[in-house]
């Protein structure tokens, strides 16, 4: 297999998943909830407080939450742990049969699954912003927040993955999505923006890759037209990518060995 | 109830079997309610008060929460399973036995990893939510209340794949009231409010306990008790109707 078949994997994995009418409407159901809960906690917080907070008004904090909350929801948060039981029971070792990278063909497929995922929570993310938040605050913003929202679950499925890549030696990553999962919520500024992180944490976040996650599609659609997000999103794709080959090729061979 | 409590002896012993798996994920949850307590410490920090709610009442509230959801998801894990036991057929194993088929239901998976919740929630009160006898009375027999709501709700919620044969309400039920219940329930207003006290009771899960372990009051508390026991009525009696329309599966091993 050639890199031509990776589109292929994205868009039969893309089909197949908006197939899944029930997985849809339990994946769209709980993206409206938890967004719309954390968004009026935030809105309300704002209110009583003058109308902003960390320079966002109440409306920019609406459409920010909605937005990172779309980047996470759209990926099956137990990703590492699925992978890592692949990994650990040697399933994957199926996978080393086809003449194609393990690791394309896995991140092609989750990419495709998340896609529908992520145009459906994205449209329902939009028409509750504007219902509880207001009009967008910048349409240039929410123009280049679409693709950032692609950037951002290409960059998060890239890093479970590395980080699953664990199991080769430890054989057991299924607790590790738990905090995995904290670190996108808090230094990935899906719960609050960077702004709001006392400034010790804030400089310390923007260092690192989680906020390719959710702070940059979010940051974008709350109305901050920062088109270098985009180039910081790109710049994190490509070392988390290097970074889940290594494990991979690594653990592959390891795998060889042991399963003889 | 023998045959119950020996079920439920069996799964804490099988859950255990792997005693380093069994601690590892133990401290992996406490690990991951802990970064709650962060999210909440950082907006305080910034916000100060919202609507009546500040740090040491949305930490009680969380104490509470995990504390009745540890009880709920670790001990008592098949609550959220209903709806996937229905249409996979895991509800044989349970009719061929001479015991009640809910009890043994609810008894006979203990999830390892949710005790992780229960022991955090139990160490953040006594650390973080000012101790003192009759609040911590007021804290145990409160989240026990919560935990009957709570588990009453998720076997009600599952208990409606009986009759659709799909499973999205029981999900959909499970994220939302264990969502739900980790907010001030004060930051809603409006119908969501009223939804959070009728149809998804998130509200007698966390925050009306733990308003009662800060301002004890009769009627809050006769309240609490009817909701738990008018919702623990519910959920047997809908998971009683449903039984009816189980059609077998050959699996057995679900359960």
């Amino acid at each position: 297999m050639t890199r031509r078949w990776l589109p292929v994997a994205v868009a039969s994995a893309a089909r197949r998943m908006s197939r899944d009418r029930a997985a849809l409407t339990v994946a769209f159901g709980f993206y409206a909830v938890v967004a719309t809960v954390i968004s009026t906690l935030w809105r309300t917080a704002a209110n009583a407080h003058g109308g902003s907070i960390g320079g966002y008004s109440g409306a920019q904090l609406t459409w920010y939450l909605y937005f990172s909350e779309a980047a996470v929801t759209a990926l099956n948060p137990r990703q590492i742990e699925l992978t890592g039981d692949d990994i650990a029971s040697g399933a994957v070792a199926v996978d080393l049969l086809r003449p194609a990278s393990v690791l394309g063909v896995r991140v092609a497929t989750e990419l495709g699954r998340s896609l529908p995922r992520l145009a459906g929570c994205t449209a329902i993310g939009v028409a509750l912003a504007v219902l509880t938040g207001g009009p967008v605050p910048a349409a240039a913003g929410l123009l280049l927040a679409l693709p950032s929202l692609v950037l951002a679950v290409a960059c998060n499925l890239v890093a479970q993955h590395a980080f699953a890549g664990a199991a080769f030696w430890i054989r057991d990553a299924r607790s590790t999505w738990f905090l995995y999962q904290k670190l996108v919520f808090l230094l990935g500024a899906m719960l609050l923006p960077l702004q709001l992180l006392p400034g010790w944490l804030h400089t310390l976040a923007a260092w690192l890759p989680f906020v390719a996650m959710a702070y940059a599609p979010a940051r974008l659609a709350s109305g901050h037209v920062e088109a270098q997000l985009l180039a910081l999103q790109g710049f994190w794709f490509l070392v988390l990518v290097t970074a889940a080959v290594a494990v991979f090729s690594a653990g592959e061979r390891r795998l060889q060995v042991v399963g003889g | 109830m023998t045959a119950v409590l020996a079920t439920f002896r069996a799964a804490v012993l099988e859950a255990r079997a792997n005693r380093r798996a069994f601690w590892t994920q133990l401290a992996a949850m406490a690990l991951n309610d802990v970064v709650w307590v962060i999210f909440w410490s950082l907006f305080f920090a910034k916000v100060g008060v919202v609507r009546g709610w500040d740090r040491s009442r949305v930490l009680l509230l969380l104490a509470i929460l995990t504390t009745g959801g540890g009880v709920v998801l670790g001990l008592l894990s098949n609550a959220r399973r209903i709806g996937q036991l229905a249409t996979d057929g895991g509800i044989d194993a349970a009719l061929a036995l001479p015991v009640r088929p809910l009890a043994y239901l609810l008894v006979r998976r203990v999830e390892a990893v949710n005790f992780g919740d229960g022991l955090f929630g139990l160490g953040l009160f006594v650390i973080a939510c000012h101790p003192t006898p009759g609040r911590a009375l007021v804290y145990l027999l409160g989240s026990a209340a919560g935990a009957v709501v709570l588990a009453s709700f998720l076997v009600l919620v599952g208990s409606i794949t009986f009759f659709t044969r799909r499973g999205e309400a029981g999900d959909l039920g499970f994220q939302a009231i264990i969502l739900l219940a980790s907010y001030p329930v004060d930051i809603f207003s409006g119908a969501t409010k009223v939804l959070l006290y009728t149809a998804i009771p998130a509200a007698f899960v966390a925050a009306v306990p733990a308003r009662l372990v800060d301002h004890l009051d009769l009627s809050g508390v006769a309240t609490l008790a009817g909701v738990a026991a008018l919702f623990a009525t519910g959920a047997a009696t809908v998971f009683s109707l449903g039984l009816r329309r189980y059609t077998s599966s050959s699996l057995w091993t679900r359960a």
